[in-house]
């Protein structure tokens, strides 16, 4: 931790000291670094509140600070001179870089500029042996041209799986609306959106789109849907007060590119194009680099190393064949030779394809993967900051306590809810059930009868919807209960009176009296209420009763929920006979002395399979991270609920109560939840938030902003943390981007969430995730088998040069051969490793370390290099020497006649039994043994597959049978060599022959081996785990 | 592997110091290299008992004979001399004294005379017999008469022989003829005469069992005229006369055939 600490402190020494040099060093520098300087204050800027008075000052101090008349708008003269100065009123754009340097980009990528230097050596060779008039100089041609094709053909893919990935601005431009209505000059016109200025006067209605941020002036019945901005999701009413300090929450501001639901408004426009609050999260968002993931790191140390061994192996031997007195050319063409065997050159391709399966795999579960290499980040994540609407939680009120005789009773949250299991005998359950029907104004649309009723559509407000489906459910058909207690009067709820009211006659026809029926906050009806109601019976309100009812308000609230209080009056018959004159203006009726019944306290439930999904996450070591914009209250009910925060964990404020100290006693160590405030985010230091981030393993952020959001996940980033953050709002947009793996969500989500996320959940479902990471977990371990597979024939296609340069033997293979392995026969399989199944309960295990668990660590490379890769050259050795043995050239009297052999003019070469060869006639055995060491590679990689299966397990127990894939693969692979063999046999160029039929079975010793061997290594690794076996062969 | 190891880069090779020092790994590898050794020279082993010492098992990737030359130049069968210098004749003539060396007729007194004109199958016979080949058939080219081959006469003799493949028993007549793209040039003289290649040199049994073969040859004398001294003259010589020795193979340039330049100064 304190090293982590310190790093954070010198980036900022580094800073200074940047500075210093600024004033030191020559005029450019200088603008170099104040240019560096601007950047990043401007990135800092962003990520602070959005800072705006406009909403704090008068329409006449508006009028004036904009030079604009609320009347007659601005003249056109002075609009276009405003326009002139702030540019058009829309978002720029980024930068994009064009296609063809991302398409040159991806062809010097990878293995490819190795590649490359091995297509201009082949040239160079080419050309000095043209030169020379050399008999053969096609081949190196050939192998130039084939090299070129490779890295043309892998750059292409590789450009088109990223040219798939969506552009993050182009959503955000859509969202421009087309026209707007402005007053200038006096008159009202129609003018293009983008061609708004600040100062000018606006007229929106219900179906519009914002045009810009507009201050309002003057409102009927406006209401905005925040959705896009905020990700709330229901419609905010928008008046010409200012109601809140923050811009972002008062009324009488109208923001870019959010939708005016219903009414009308005129306002001013405050600001236009970047400068909207959209804006400036568009630019934040396209100004937050992206990170590199995990696996993108992994190939890049990957390919370092591969390339590493090429390279240094190639200079090596090509200062050694120098200095064994062969000719430069000669030593190029070795080289080039090296380069060949090293580079793995299909196996890029190959991840690539692996990782579009499991994207494929992960679609069919509901994650949408739109950033290949973020199928794999998802499984290395180790912190997942999640949202609670919708995502944590089912995103509609639902009832979920009731208090009534005295006693809290629970409610079914579930999302199929068809009954409710609490006790319904008592008779003031009746009396509150009644309340509850007939006071609340929802409706189902009609037409729904044979939907579930937590899934119609209802009218009306988010509690009154929760009411209506809570008693469809348990009453049955609400609508006929009211139609059989005619409504004689009602008030609807408004913020003054805070209640609702409604007067009924009832269905029973024996009782003339009218029931007057009241909902509201609790404090406010039980000021109302003289009565309260147990078991049936009106009791009189004493203050025991009064305490019991602040108990159990104090409780549900403290559960997060919104809490109802329902009261009732029977009007007495006598007073309110039938023909009475209800006037709700007047209020000629009591609203007090009432009988209070009972309280209904709502909650946005959680999802039901998240807490099991939240488990899953904590054994397979992911800490979960709740960020959300709710009450601090409402945020630690739902984490509970869910088990972010544990049942047995406490809160600094938890333990503070218990101790019954005060909170700045406890010791914060001891604390393992915290719910931190977004207000106390705002004032914390970076090593404040570090502290807490490192010090708690179950965090809660409430009431935060967009731009905290962000600040979280880079706080997270710095603990070195991978970080998956899920959002749906646009102001999620830049964090999503920020993340290691930004999730948005399909349903709720808005299109810049989506475009700037790498990963979309079509469900909405947190639960989604869990699969995602088990996933992504499966598909490192497969890519290690894949890439361990692959590496380990570099080695029997590398020998064969090594030996031919010190031994001087003739040639076993070519490197058109290698690249037929490479590129042929070796492709399918590797791509069958992607289909193996887990080998033990991968959710069960910590995250990797980003540091430590490399995808290909050093017991991968000297395994399959230094082992299995030398089994293989041996086995393949066997092989060549068989075939030249048999043909008359005993291993004995190949050594040492490289020379001799390659000699175009000696034609009388002699052999073990006096036979005389011509150049020709050795070619041509000198590419049988190329075609038998090609064949013997093929046969030995069978086993490296099935071996590959697993790294712990015993093929026995994972079964040989179960990935059906890898038949296909061992099929296939066995198929195009057969082809190559005896299909392709005659085609000079490529230099196989038809091979006796018994060489293909002089590897299989060697290929039982590699197996037998492995099974072994595995038995031991399984038996002593720890020992020194299992951390030197446990790749 | 201790030179792939070296090659490796920052990190294998850190890996490879920490194996080194922990003795265990060295010893591992010590018996997993041992035993790959062992399991290798085990298996060529057991690959060589299946190969009989006389006879290769396959022999299909030489069906036919090659042609060759010899003198051998150096520089691609190319004959650059002075006939007036010996110097830059000389050797070629060394090369073809030392060839001829073992024709010599004290090194043939085990060789028997063979019936001419027929192939020598010598199957059933354990000890396989190899047919004397007359030095004195060359000619002019046996280097009796003239020690420098005819070189310093202008009259140039280059030895072709067929290469020796186990087995092979031509039909036909089988004879050497060369020709020269140049017309008039220069004139071609064989010997024996017509270039003839005496059936009864084959087959051949291999070098364990007929330890005392000697192929048999055809001396080329190039009679080349005064007037075309100092230009190059290539000569085409092919296997002519036996349906089963081909010599117009499309890559094959020496399959029953072979092409070389003289250039002859004054």
């Amino acid at each position: 931790l304190l090293q982590k600490k310190s790093d954070v402190y010198s980036v900022e020494i580094c800073g200074t000291k940047d500075l210093e040099k600024t004033d030191i060093g020559d005029e450019e520098e200088k603008y170099k670094d104040l240019k560096g300087n601007k950047k990043k204050k401007k990135a800092e800027d962003l990520k602070k509140e959005v800072e705006l008075d406009d909403h704090k000052l008068s329409a006449s101090e508006l009028e004036e600070k904009y030079g604009t008349s609320i009347n007659k708008g601005l003249s056109s003269a002075r609009a276009a001179e405003i326009l002139a100065r702030d540019g058009p009123n829309a978002l720029t754009p980024p930068k994009s870089t064009p296609e063809i340097v991302k398409f040159l980009k991806q062809m010097v990528g990878g293995f490819s500029i190795l590649l490359w230097i091995g297509a201009v050596f082949s040239w160079i060779s080419f050309g000095i042996q043209l030169a020379q008039g050399a008999e053969s100089p096609f081949d190196n041609l050939y192998l130039g041209v084939v090299l070129a094709l490779v890295v043309i053909l892998t750059g292409i893919f590789a450009y088109y799986q990223e040219a798939k990935s969506t552009n993050i601005m182009a959503s955000f431009s859509k969202m421009i609306p087309q026209q707007a209505l402005v007053i200038r000059d006096a008159e009202k016109k129609e003018l293009p959106a983008d061609q708004l200025v600040v100062g000018d006067i606006v007229e929106i209605k219900g179906g519009d789109r914002i045009p810009a941020d507009i201050r309002l002036i003057f409102t009927q019945g406006c209401k905005v849907d925040n959705s896009s901005l905020t990700g709330e999701s229901e419609p905010q009413s928008r008046s010409c007060d200012f109601t809140h300090e923050n811009p972002l929450e008062t009324r009488n501001i109208a923001f870019y590119s959010t939708t005016c639901v219903e009414g009308t408004a005129t306002g001013i426009v405050i600001n236009t194009g970047d400068r909207t609050v959209i804006g400036r999260i568009a630019s934040l968002t396209s100004g937050v680099g992206n990170e590199k993931t995990p696996i993108a790191i992994e190939i890049e140390h990957f390919v370092y190393l591969v390339a590493g061994v090429a390279i240094s192996i190639g200079v090596l031997f090509f200062i050694i064949s120098v200095s064994m007195r062969y000719k430069i050319l000669d030593s190029i063409i070795f080289l080039i030779g090296i380069i060949v065997a090293n580079v793995p050159e299909g196996l890029l391709a190959t991840v690539t394809v692996a990782l579009s399966l499991t994207a494929k795999r992960m679609a069919k579960k509901n994650c949408l993967v739109k950033n290949l290499e973020a199928v794999e980040t998802l499984g290395s994540t180790s912190i997942i900051c999640s949202d609670k609407t919708g995502t944590l939680t089912q995103n509609r009120m639902t009832v979920a306590h009731l208090w009534f005789d005295n006693q809290i009773y629970s409610a079914d949250t579930s999302e199929d809810q068809t009954t409710q299991p609490f006790d319904q005998s008592s008779p003031s359950w009746t009396a509150l059930s009644k309340i509850v029907t007939l006071c609340n104004r929802a409706e189902f649309r009609p037409g729904q009868e044979n939907l579930p009723i937590m899934k119609r559509v209802v009218v009306g407000d988010a509690s009154e919807t929760a009411l209506l489906k809570f008693a469809e459910v348990i009453l049955g058909d609400v609508m006929s209960i009211r139609a059989r207690n005619r409504k004689v009067a009602e008030i609807p709820f408004n913020s003054t009176n805070k209640f609702q009211l409604s007067i009924h006659e009832t269905d029973d026809p024996n009782d003339k009296r009218f029931l007057l029926v009241m909902k509201g906050a609790p404090e406010r009806i039980l000021e109302r209420c003289s009565t309260i109601m147990i078991n049936g019976k009106e009791e009189p309100l004493d203050s025991e009763k009064a305490e019991a009812f602040q108990t159990a308000y104090m409780e549900l609230g403290g559960l997060g929920e919104r809490v109802l209080g329902f009261c009732h009056l029977y009007l007495p018959e006598d007073e309110f006979p039938d023909t009475y004159p209800f006037d709700t203006d007047s209020m000629n009726f009591p609203t007090s002395n009432l009988c209070f019944v009972g309280l209904l306290s709502m909650i946005d439930p959680p999802r039901s399979t998240v807490p099991d999904a939240v488990s899953k996450c904590r054994s397979a070591g992911i800490k979960v991270i709740m960020v959300t914009g709710d009450h601090p209250i409402t945020a630690k009910a739902i984490a509970k609920s869910v088990g972010i925060i544990s049942a047995t964990s406490e809160t600094v404020e938890d333990i503070a109560k218990r101790l019954n100290i005060p909170v700045e006693q406890v010791n914060r160590r001891e604390a393992t939840a915290a719910v931190v405030n977004g207000m106390e985010l705002k004032d914390m230091s970076l090593q404040q938030l570090d502290e807490i981030l490192c010090n708690h393993s179950e965090i809660v952020f409430a009431r935060t902003s967009p731009q905290q959001k962000l600040i979280i996940v880079e706080g997270c980033q710095r603990q070195g943390a991978v970080v998956a953050v899920t959002g749906d709002g646009v102001n999620d947009s830049p964090a999503l981007k920020k993340a290691d793996i930004g999730i948005a969500m399909g349903i709720a989500g808005s299109d810049a969430a989506k475009n700037a996320a790498d990963m979309v959940l079509l469900d909405d479902n947190f639960a989604s995730i869990v699969t995602g990471v088990e996933e992504g977990r499966l598909i490192f371990d497969n890519l290690k088998k894949t890439i361990a597979y692959t590496l380990t024939k570099n080695i029997a296609e590398l020998c064969p040069f090594l030996i031919y340069i010190i031994a001087s033997i003739p040639m076993p293979i070519g490197t058109i051969t290698i690249l037929f392995i490479d590129l042929g026969t070796d492709i399918i399989p590797s791509v069958a490793l992607a289909y193996e199944k887990a080998e033990s309960d991968i959710m069960n295990r910590r995250p990797r370390n980003k540091r430590k668990d490399r995808l290909v660590n050093e017991q991968l490379a000297v395994y399959s290099y230094l082992q299995i890769g030398i089994m293989q050259s041996v086995g393949a050795f066997i092989t060549y020497f068989t075939v030249y043995a048999e043909q008359g050239f005993l291993p004995s009297t190949l050594l040492g006649v490289r020379v001799d052999w390659e000699n175009n003019a000696i034609n009388d070469f002699e052999d073990s039994y006096g036979q005389e060869w011509t150049k020709h006639q050795r070619m041509y055995l000198q590419w049988t043994g190329y075609t038998a060491f090609f064949v013997s590679i093929t046969i030995q990689q069978v086993a490296d597959l099935i071996i590959r299966k697993t790294r712990r397990n015993s093929i026995f127990q994972q079964g040989l049978f179960r990935n059906k894939v890898i038949w296909v693969g061992i099929f296939s692979q066995i198929g195009i060599a057969l082809i190559l063999t005896y299909g392709l046999g005659h085609v000079t160029a490529l230099n196989f022959m038809p091979l006796r039929f018994q060489y293909w079975f002089v590897a299989v010793p060697f290929a039982i081996l590699i197996w037998v061997y492995d099974e072994i290594r595995k038995l031991l690794i399984r038996r002593y785990p720890g020992s020194w076996w299992d951390k030197n062969m446990y790749y | 592997m201790k030179l792939l190891n070296e090659g490796s880069p920052a990190k294998l090779v850190k890996a490879v110091f920490v194996f080194l020092f922990s003795g265990l790994i060295l010893l591992f590898y010590l018996v997993f290299y041992g035993f790959l050794a062992a399991l290798f020279t085990f298996t060529m082993w057991v690959m060589l008992q299946t190969l009989s010492s006389d006879i290769p098992k396959y022999r299909d990737r030489i069906s036919s004979p090659g042609l060759m030359i010899s003198p051998k130049p150096d520089t691609a069968l190319e004959f650059y001399f002075n006939k007036s210098d010996a110097q830059s004749y000389a050797e070629y003539v060394s090369t073809l004294r030392k060839f001829l060396e073992s024709y010599d007729d004290s090194k043939q007194s085990q060789n028997i005379n063979c019936t001419p004109g027929r192939i020598f199958d010598q199957n059933d016979v354990a000890v396989k017999k190899a047919c004397r080949f007359n030095l004195s058939e060359l000619g002019q080219c046996s280097g009796k008469e003239d020690k420098t081959f005819g070189y310093s006469k202008g009259t140039p003799c280059v030895l072709v022989k067929m290469n020796r493949i186990i087995g092979l028993k031509p039909e036909g007549e089988p004879r050497i003829h060369c020709t020269s793209k140049e017309e008039g040039m220069v004139e071609i003289n064989y010997f024996p005469p017509e270039g003839l290649i005496d059936l009864m040199y084959f087959p051949y049994y291999g070098k364990s069992l007929h330890a005392h073969y000697l192929q048999p040859l055809v001396a080329v004398q190039l009679a080349i005229n005064s007037n075309s001294t100092k230009e190059e003259i290539a000569i085409e010589c092919k296997i002519l006369g036996s349906p089963n020795l081909k010599n117009e193979d499309d890559r094959d340039k020496f399959l029953g055939r072979i092409a070389f330049k003289v250039q002859m100064t004054e």
